[in-house]
């Protein structure tokens, strides 16, 4: 789909989610999503690689082996069709390589050209570096849900952010 | 604005189902729902009514029949589980009643005794007038975004409300 060397973007495949598991049971990770335990990360997951059937998901490779992967929520309803949430993981092993940035704008190619998706969303918590990668592309805050989360009985706010394509 | 004097409410059942599925069946009445053809109706309403068997699902009743049905749509992860968000639906006839507040008020409740959460929160759709009511109730804004849905082929803005027990 697009070169750019060593980063490469290929549709997710189910023998992904593996890898999706692991990165998401990387240390520090789940503090920016709320998943708690392998159960609640595996019931995630295969909600994640589920939107693969749309193809609707993506995966970065670093010299062929997977790396990141972003994923469109595909709305179930009509009348929500033309908008979606999406999400993104990128291993730990390589990050601040550029490849969130890759695999976002290749997410929003994809929404827009495959999906005609009008409006592209996103939910962040607050402190998680990643909101500076999602103003640079573009993304603006149109909500905050204070105490989203609570871990270990400390709260966390929830961001919400939006891109009109 | 008064309850009639029968209106009571109680926990739905599973067979609630097929009044709910009979109220909805109109494309009018699914207006500021997500849900618009009939099978996105089906899954939703089989959905909401599933949340029976953990008695967070209300049902209003006035001379023996339901008249109104909400529940609580209980949040499956457990860093998210300390609040929920919910659906509520009035029979056409039984509006202007004060019934949709007592609905609300009565999951709110259930939120709070049944369930131990912090807070309830909703997703409404533009120009949704349930908003009038949520607010007097004390629900806050949060979130709104425009274009979010289409109803009847035009943009509308889903508004983001939460109402906080402590």
């Amino acid at each position: 789909m697009m070169k750019n060397n060593p980063i490469e973007i290929r549709f997710a495949l189910e023998d992904d989610m593996k890898c999706l598991i692991d990165w998401l049971q990387q240390p520090g990770v789940l503090q920016w999503f709320p998943l708690a335990d392998l159960r609640e990360i595996e019931d995630a997951a295969r909600i994640w690689i589920g939107n693969s059937k749309h193809n609707a998901v993506l995966t970065a490779l670093w010299e062929g082996a997977p790396c990141g992967m972003a994923t469109l929520y595909i709305q179930p309803f009509k009348k929500l069709a033309h908008q979606s949430l999406l999400a993104i993981i990128v291993d730990e092993k390589f990050r601040g390589r550029g490849v969130g940035t890759v695999l976002l704008r290749e997410l929003e190619k994809i929404a827009k050209e495959r999906f005609q998706i009008e409006l592209l969303h996103l939910e962040v918590y607050e402190g998680n570096p990643a909101i500076h990668l999602y103003q640079r592309l573009g993304f603006v805050q149109y909500g905050y849900q204070r105490r989203f989360i609570k871990d270990n009985g400390q709260y966390i706010g929830k961001i919400m952010m939006q891109k009109v394509l | 604005m008064t309850l009639p004097s029968d209106y009571d409410i109680r926990y739905s059942v599973t067979e609630d189902l097929a009044i709910l599925q009979q109220w909805l069946a109109d494309p009018v009445e699914r207006r500021f729902f997500p849900f618009e053809t009939d099978q996105e109706t089906e899954d939703v309403l089989k959905n909401w009514i599933g949340f029976s068997r953990y008695k967070a699902a209300l049902t209003g009743m006035v001379s023996g029949q339901p008249c109104a049905m909400g529940t609580l749509l209980l949040m499956p992860y457990r860093k998210v589980a300390h609040h929920a968000s919910f659906y509520v639906f009035v029979e056409p006839g039984h509006r202007r009643l004060g019934i949709g507040t007592s609905m609300v008020r009565n999951l709110l409740h259930l939120a709070k005794t049944r369930f131990s959460l912090e807070s309830v929160s909703v997703e409404i759709y533009e120009p949704n007038p349930i908003i009038f009511l949520l607010e007097k109730i004390g629900f806050e804004m949060f979130a709104r975004q425009e274009n979010f849905i289409k109803i009847d082929g035009s943009g509308h803005a889903r508004i983001c409300l939460e109402h906080f027990f402590t």
